[in-house]
């Protein structure tokens, strides 16, 4: 099945004109394509420009969104906490996406999360509704998620999950950028990438928590960013995800980019001073080819 | 060029009327977050101009609440004007005086056997304020009115409204789509809840508004000329007031003005009591003679009559007096509900009770879906008091609205720094439950959710045997008392099907230094 049948079978299910549930299987071929996984960081005050330079030293915004794409942009909006306590994306970091995702051409943006904390207060407090209403532009589009939107999908290629619900606008977006922020988590040690996926899921999504390292690889399989802008800006090294300690926030004033979600995570894992290999999702989700972990294999660009 | 002499006067009334029912919807739909920590309007103003709920609440308190102070300006009123507030307005009144039509009376309106029911209630409701049996949110219009509508009417029309236009979107065709989406859209950013609550007691609340209509077929005005509690108050101001209706004394046989009368207020000699009169201004209207004028006089012909029977009011005094000492005789006078959580910021459990008006106002507006209203856990004299009941919603770390929107400070108007010092309850594990103590399977959603900065609940890494008989590592979760403030999200978010793992009860409270945890001592 092809994207565009894909995106047939969403449509028919969520006009009720189809029983059967739709199902996923290009990311094969995406896997394919990053042959070598190239991986940009970049570190300094000004967190727009870190954007911007990652951005180039990758080739640019043009390569991740082309003129009339619909365009999601996905931050961690996870937590009523304000941004100088490290728990969701900085504001300027989504900021600075949207508006380069504008000036590429896109069609439209999308910007949400499902929170778990009230989802309005966590829209405030993250600062995010305020930076993002500063851009004056009709294409974007900042909302808080709708329940009629969640689609079932099969996970064919998934080892501990066989079905979740999805939100409709992450799959047929033709630019998924995801742009989570890099913090502690008990369970799986560190959020990053692969764990932000989880804000597109629909449902009661604490029972991803049983095998969540496997579970979120197999979510990896159908949910695949063209790319993960990691916000290291300050991370939170305990507490996690929410925090709420400054004490426990760290400022590396660093951001990382990759077209690669696992090199990206991978990456990123040794700004906390652990080891790719120490993060299960990671490991999963290498394991099932979404993506390079070894730090020797990614080729690293100090922007 | 229309001539605002030559307007009706219950035009003026009408106009009044929809102003104060489209004010009163305002403030109800603006009871909820709107972006910030504090609430832009003082919507519970309602709930503090009521003299009744002043008086009780004041009366149970011991002292005057300052909070309710509008409420005297209210009373002020009512001395000049007499019972204007019921026919101009009563946002209950207003919505009866609006069904009159769909629910035409029987009667024809001159019953006077249970006028007096309204005095010995509100005899019995300050009494019983008084001897600690607070009952005022019972009967309260308002009370009434606001909770219903925030209990099963606002869920109910966010459940309506979710029905339709999920249909729309799933089933219609894209040009119905066109229309649809955007009118959903506005009714969400206008009048349609953010989310979609959950109640208990929705059907009762909704029962006793819809009683209030249902008696409209005796009589019009049924309840507020007979019931009200605080129309009886206002009532009895009244009875001092300086402006008065007058009828024609030599007028005709045509009775237009008692038949028109929505009050009863008119008797066979077309004397106006001011006890009853709302001044609607329907008979000024109707009287073919142009003789009924309303004028400010400063002494009366005539006292009013209140037809009480002596011994029926003492009565019901005595009960309002004695029913409290009964209350003693309960288990629940020695050891409270272990599960009656009340909200951040809420008084010691007598002055609780006796101080909450049962208006709803905070759990219309708390926005973990939290508090609901108690039954019967916190006594007779308790039900519709707000209770956290953590497995259907928790309390929102750093929210502190509904100290802010409660109207006689039964819940004390916090600071998010202070609220986050209070403690309303305490956690506690089912290890026979909680899977990774018993199966062995990861989860810590619940430390996860902890939203203590230094979280309340932790973990010890364990290997333990599941019921495959593996050996697996596994992250337990436990308590640390003294960091956690009760906000019960650890139950709400606890992913286990059915009843939750892990489990908030009042102990270690901290209005309560009885409820003191082992280790926490008389702080």
């Amino acid at each position: 099945m092809d994207r565009r049948e894909f995106l047939r079978q969403v449509g028919l299910w969520s006009a009720g004109l189809s029983l059967s549930v739709p199902h996923f299987r290009i990311c094969e071929a995406l896997a394919m394509e990053n042959k070598s996984s190239m991986l940009s960081y970049a570190t300094g005050k000004d967190y727009a420009d870190l954007v911007d330079r990652v951005l180039s030293s990758l080739g640019g915004m043009g390569k991740f969104v082309r003129p009339g794409d619909k365009v999601v942009i996905k931050p961690n909006i996870g937590w009523d906490r304000n941004p100088a306590q490290a728990a969701n994306t900085h504001p300027q970091v989504v900021k600075t996406l949207v508006e380069r995702a504008l000036d590429a051409g896109a069609r439209e943006v999308k910007v949400f999360d499902r929170s778990c904390n009230e989802q309005r207060r966590c829209y405030v407090n993250s600062g995010i509704q305020d930076a993002v209403g500063e851009i004056k532009d009709k294409r974007v589009k900042f909302f808080h998620p709708d329940d009629r939107k969640y689609v079932p999908v099969d996970i064919e290629r998934g080892k501990a999950v066989r079905r979740l619900e999805i939100y409709r606008d992450a799959l047929e977006a033709d630019s998924y950028i995801n742009v989570p922020v890099a913090k502690h988590h008990s369970l799986s040690r560190l959020t990053m990438g692969i764990k932000n996926s989880m804000g597109v899921l629909g449902g009661s999504r604490g029972a991803m928590h049983h095998d969540l390292g496997q579970k979120l690889a197999d979510l990896a399989t159908v949910v695949q960013p063209k790319l993960t802008v990691i916000d290291a800006t300050r991370i939170l090294l305990a507490n996690g995800p929410q925090g709420g300690d400054l004490n426990d926030v760290k400022v590396l004033d660093t951001i990382v980019a990759s077209a690669d979600p696992v090199a990206a995570d991978a990456y990123t894992t040794t700004l906390f001073g652990l080891k790719p290999e120490e993060i299960q999702s990671t490991v999963a989700a290498h394991a099932m080819g979404l993506g390079e972990m070894d730090l020797a294999k990614i080729r690293v660009v100090k922007a | 060029m229309i001539n605002i002499k030559k307007i009706p006067l219950f035009y003026w009334r009408r106009l009044s009327q929809l102003v104060g029912l489209g004010l009163f919807f305002f403030l109800f739909v603006n009871t909820d977050y709107a972006g910030r920590d504090e609430l832009e309007y003082a919507v519970n103003i309602l709930f503090r101009v009521d003299p009744l709920l002043a008086l009780c609440a004041s009366v149970a308190a011991g002292f005057f609440i300052i909070l309710l102070l509008p409420a005297a300006g209210t009373l002020l009123l009512t001395i000049i004007f007499g019972r204007f507030f019921c026919g101009w307005a009563c946002p209950l009144g207003t919505l009866l005086d609006g069904c009159h039509q769909l629910v035409p009376s029987l009667g024809l309106g001159r019953e006077r056997r249970y006028r007096a029911l309204k005095f010995y209630l509100l005899g019995f409701l300050l009494i019983g304020a008084w001897f600690g049996l607070p009952m005022a949110g019972y009967f309260d219009p308002f009370s009434i009115l606001v909770r219903s509508l925030a209990l099963a009417v606002d869920p109910a029309l966010n459940s309506l409204a979710t029905t339709f236009f999920t249909f729309t979107y799933q089933e219609a065709p894209g040009w119905v789509n066109g229309l649809t989406e955007p009118l959903y859209d506005f009714l969400k950013a206008t009048i349609l809840p953010f989310h979609q609550k959950y109640y208990e007691l929705a059907i009762l609340s909704l029962a006793i508004l819809l009683l209030i209509f249902f008696l409209e077929r005796l009589e019009r005005r049924f309840f507020c000329r007979n019931i009200c509690p605080l129309g009886g108050l206002f009532a009895v101001t009244a009875g001092f007031s300086f402006l008065r209706g007058r009828t024609g004394s030599k007028c005709g046989k045509c009775r237009n003005c008692r038949d028109v009368c929505r009050m009863g207020a008119i008797d066979e000699e077309r004397n106006i009591s001011s006890l009853d009169c709302n001044l609607c201004l329907d008979c000024i209207h109707h009287c073919p003679g142009n003789k009924i004028s309303f004028k400010f006089e400063r002494l009366q012909k005539k006292r009013p009559v209140f037809n009480l029977s002596r011994r029926s009011f003492v009565g019901a005094l005595a009960l309002g007096a004695a029913l409290p000492f009964f209350l003693k005789s309960r288990t629940m006078a020695r050891q409270a509900d272990p599960l009656l959580i009340r909200p951040p910021g809420a008084l010691p459990e007598d002055d609780f009770v006796g101080r909450c008006v049962r208006c709803g106002e905070c759990m219309k507006v708390c926005i973990g879906n939290g508090l609901q209203p108690a039954f019967l856990q916190a006594g007779v004299e308790g039900m519709f008091s707000p209770v956290l009941k953590a497995r259907t919603g928790y309390c929102e770390y750093n929210c502190t609205l509904c100290g802010q929107v409660c109207p006689s400070g039964a819940i004390k108007k916090l600071t998010p720094e202070e609220k986050k010092k209070v403690k309303i309850g305490n956690a506690c594990f089912d290890k026979n439950r909680c899977l990774p103590h018993a199966k062995g399977i990861p989860c810590i959603v619940c430390e996860e959710h902890c939203p203590t900065p230094d979280k309340a609940i932790k973990f010890r890494e364990a290997v333990v045997e599941n019921s495959r008989g593996e050996k697996v590592a596994v992250k337990q979760p436990y308590l640390v008392d003294e960091l956690c403030v009760g906000c019960g999200i650890c139950e709400t978010r606890c992913p286990l099907p059915g009843a939750s793992a892990v489990i908030v009860t009042s102990a270690g409270e901290s209005r309560d230094p009885a409820q003191a945890l082992p280790g926490q001592g008389y702080a």
